[in-house]
């Protein structure tokens, strides 16, 4: 009923010209490819049914839905924190109501391609602790690995619980001027941001269930039951039945805290911090209002370096003394296996096209942006002489920090990445600026073009399997190519569409 | 369950609870304060007293005062720094409280740091109050409705009862730091208006009445039923009495050193009954059940909360069963 009165009222305003719909103004960007529409008021044909409903709200009922929206995401306390703020603050993750789409068809190519991608990453680890192979024949520059912050010697001849490396990757793709994917890099330690993928689809729910009537989107929902799964099923010999599965979080000062504490809630497990657990006899333990219960597996959001006291970091306040040796014991499984870092170093990144030749003689679907390697001297030369029109990125870093945008660049930020480049080029990678595609976006304006990726979260236990769609995050400020959330970027819901039969 | 959540779920009711019952005293002491002539040092320094404030900084006149409790991030009990604690150990803990129930907790937490709480304050003091007390209201009503009534519930409910009984101690209390001008005073129109708002501000009111048709002694009868009523909800007995079910159902045996100290509590209140502890003084009396149940708290962190290093399961002997406590699923793993 409320829909229909609110048609009512709008034909009558459209009709005396007062106020246009939704995109009646929206002109897409210059050159980069549009996520909605193939040229100025014609949308793709995947997008056309989301285009003449959406686009029939005006920009004032748009933006009733979207207070409604922010309100959802502040009572909710769909938050995170950004590490340059004061210790507990928390914003709202900035939403944009305005959905992504995905075709389909070209969805199913996506998938493949990360799948075969997953699936090189993880042969790719185990060779690299054990075998090595790739090292030996060259595909892969041995020093860049045995260098690399991320490889883990202590890793060498251990075989992780079910052979799984890789349990969770956030791989971040972007689309070029052509619309094809393109491979930005590979998140495999622990990647965050699926929380508001699930949290996003909520709202979106609320907010336009008229919609999701009429566009069918493939679901998202099923994501912590299938992470679950994909940890029960790599549980190590020896577990309980069903398997004790916990989330492992720094604690309720990490940025990511709400992340943690959700995915606990949707896989109806438990939430530890560090000082929650304890390792006797190479078991690890959980201190309980009933005495110590054993764990099985961890689903760990501390990286490795703060894991274990003993093993690692020995000032790591976060971890669990002699955990690391349990799990060496083989009595308790870590998600993500310790030392993944290698296979998503930046430097390491270049190589992961050859690497799925090498593992799987098959050709990559997904393709990378071309990349230049600093340690190498022919590349280093060319980024050095090329900066003000490269963008250059530290190896063992991310969210969008230790990150040079050439084009953009004062002469003074190049000439100092032009120094750290000489002074430690193992840790420097330089591509060329790729125009991101954008999706029409609100701002104060109306709907703009603004530039967006996207991060699928992929799930591995004994069998992978690809969350449909992802995180889109998107650039709210005109022109800007960085996404990252702690730079300032917010998100949309991406919605895969459903193969029509 | 983890300790450390145990530890988060109890004290996210204790802070709830301290809230309702620091505007319960707040509204009282204004409405005592409406009928009486008291000398200006005695009318609001009672209540820092009772809530352990000894270092307010100024003069405790009325304005002050009701600012220090209800707004000061400082003052670690006032309405705000116990909503925000009751909050935060929520946040932390939001895979054990219900999505119904954090809703709730965040929307009021944005509320009393919004302009409309504070135009509330301002201008219609009670409503304010009243709402403050809704909240925990609102908030345990949902988690009755929406949480799973296990062992983080009973932690919940533990740490409501005890909170409670120790704040019903000190509403009682109020009454013996304001005191009456002369002893003469005592039994007369304004000492009745002192009994009746006491009572009103534990929602006693109506309930007492229908009990005790005009009593003759409102002072004993009052503390009668604030401290011994089996079936009031905000009588000290009553609180005692949840408090022990929830600890046993905890420990799920009887005797555990947190539902013997609340026992030794209620046996030490049986054995008196209202006249003596008037007689012993009733302000010394309600000091010893506010420290006793002090005592509770440390005996309840000391059980389950501060296990420390744990005694880890004895190795099993080759071939033997696993010891039966690492065997046990894990709790989580099972409800699922």
């Amino acid at each position: 009923m409320l829909v229909q009165s609110q048609q009512a009222g709008r034909q009558a305003q459209s009709m005396d010209g007062q106020a246009a719909p939704l995109f009646a103004g929206y002109r897409p960007h210059a050159t980069a490819w549009d996520e909605l529409f193939a040229e100025a008021g014609r949308p793709h044909s995947h997008t056309r049914l989301i285009v003449e409903r959406l686009g029939r709200l005006l920009p004032a009922e748009f933006q009733l839905r979207r207070a409604s929206a922010d309100l959802a995401f502040v009572n909710q306390g769909v938050t995170f924190s950004v590490y340059s703020d004061r210790r507990g603050v928390e914003k709202i993750f900035p939403f944009d109501l305005v959905p992504r789409p995905i075709a389909a068809a070209e969805w199913q190519a996506v998938e493949a391609g990360l799948l075969q991608r997953i699936h090189a990453l993880n042969l790719f680890l185990h060779d690299v602790y054990h075998e090595r192979r790739i090292l030996r024949e060259g595909v892969v520059p041995e020093e860049l690995v045995v260098k690399s912050k991320c490889y883990r010697p202590e890793m060498m001849g251990f075989d992780p619980p079910g052979g799984q490396y890789i349990h969770v990757v956030g791989t971040d793709l972007v689309r070029d001027e052509k619309g094809q994917f393109l491979v930005l890099e590979d998140n495999g330690r622990c990647p965050s941001g699926v929380s508001y993928v699930l949290e996003n689809r909520v709202v979106m729910k609320k907010v336009f269930p008229e919609l999701f009537q009429h566009c069918r989107v493939r679901r998202v929902e099923d994501y912590p039951h299938r992470l679950r799964d994909a940890l029960c099923s790599v549980a190590p010999i020896g577990a309980g039945d069903p398997p004790c599965v916990v989330v492992l979080s720094p604690g309720p000062y990490n940025s990511a805290y709400f992340e943690h504490s959700f995915l606990a809630r949707h896989m109806g497990i438990e939430l530890v911090l560090g000082q929650d657990l304890f390792v006797h006899d190479d078991k690890v333990f959980l201190k309980t209002t009933r005495g110590p219960q054993k764990v099985d597996v961890i689903y760990r959001r501390v990286d490795d370096d703060f894991l274990d006291p003993k093993a690692f970091r020995s000032d790591s306040l976060l971890g669990v003394p002699g955990l690391f040796g349990a799990y060496r014991a083989g009595n308790v499984t870590l998600a993500n296996a310790v030392g993944t870092g290698v296979a998503d170093d930046k430097a390491i990144y270049p190589f992961v096209e050859n690497m799925i030749r090498f593992y799987l003689s098959e050709e990559p679907l997904l393709h990378n942006v071309p990349t230049y390697i600093c340690a190498r001297p022919n590349d280093r030369a060319y980024v050095l002489q090329h900066l003000h029109e490269l963008v250059v990125k530290a190896a063992n870093e991310s969210g969008g920090y230790g990150m040079l945008m050439g084009p953009f660049a004062s002469a003074k930020e190049r000439s100092d990445f032009k120094e750290k480049i000489t002074h430690d080029p193992r840790n420097y990678i330089a591509q060329p600026l790729v125009t991101l595609s954008a999706c029409p976006t609100w701002t104060e304006e109306g709907p703009a073009p603004r530039h967006v990726d996207l991060r699928p979260y992929i799930v591995s236990g004994r069998s992978t399997w690809v969350l449909p769609g992802g995180l889109t995050r998107t650039a709210l400020v005109k022109g800007s190519l960085v996404v990252n959330s702690s730079q300032g970027g917010g998100s949309k819901d991406t919605w895969v569409m459903e193969a029509k039969n | 369950m983890i300790s450390r959540v145990a530890e988060h779920c109890f004290w996210l009711s204790r802070y709830l609870e301290r809230a309702e019952n620091t505007a319960r005293v707040l509204e009282v002491n204004r409405t005592v304060l409406l009928d009486l002539e008291a000398p200006i040092d005695q009318q609001w320094r009672p209540l820092l007293i009772i809530s352990g404030v000894h270092d307010m900084p100024g003069e405790p006149d009325g304005e002050r005062v009701q600012h220090y409790l209800t707004w000061e991030a400082a003052n670690l009990s006032s309405v705000v720094s116990s909503l925000s604690a009751a909050r935060e150990n929520a946040r932390i803990i939001r895979e054990v409280v219900s999505a119904d129930m954090w809703e709730r907790l965040n929307y009021y937490h944005l509320w009393l740091q919004g302009p409309t709480a504070h135009g509330l304050y301002e201008n219609n003091r009670s409503e304010f109050y009243n709402q403050i007390k809704r909240i925990n209201q609102l908030v345990h009503g949902i988690a009755e409705g929406t949480m799973s009534h296990g062992e983080a519930w009973e932690f919940f409910r533990l740490g409501k009862y005890l909170e409670r009984a120790c704040q019903t101690a000190r509403i009682l209390d109020v009454k013996y730091h304001i005191l009456l001008p002369t002893t003469q005073q005592v039994g007369t129109p304004v000492d009745q208006a002192h009994w009746v708002a006491i009572l009103a501000s534990c929602s006693g009111y109506e309930p007492y009445h229908k009990q005790r048709a005009a009593p003759p002694e409102p002072s004993v009868s009052v503390a009668d039923f604030l401290i011994y009523d089996p079936l009031f909800p905000r009588s000290v007995r009553y609180c005692l009495r949840e408090c022990c079910a929830a600890a046993r159902a905890i420990s799920g045996r009887p005797g555990d050193p947190v539902e013997q100290a609340v026992q030794d509590l209620s046996d030490w209140l049986d054995a008196k009954g209202v006249e003596e502890l008037i007689q012993e003084g009733l302000h010394e009396s309600l000091t010893h059940v506010v420290d006793s149940v002090h005592g509770v708290g440390d005996a309840v962190d000391r059980t389950y909360f501060d296990v420390g290093p744990q005694t880890p399961p004895a190795p099993a002997p080759a071939g033997a069963a696993p010891p039966k406590e690492a065997a046990a699923p894990c709790q989580c793993a099972a409800a699922g």
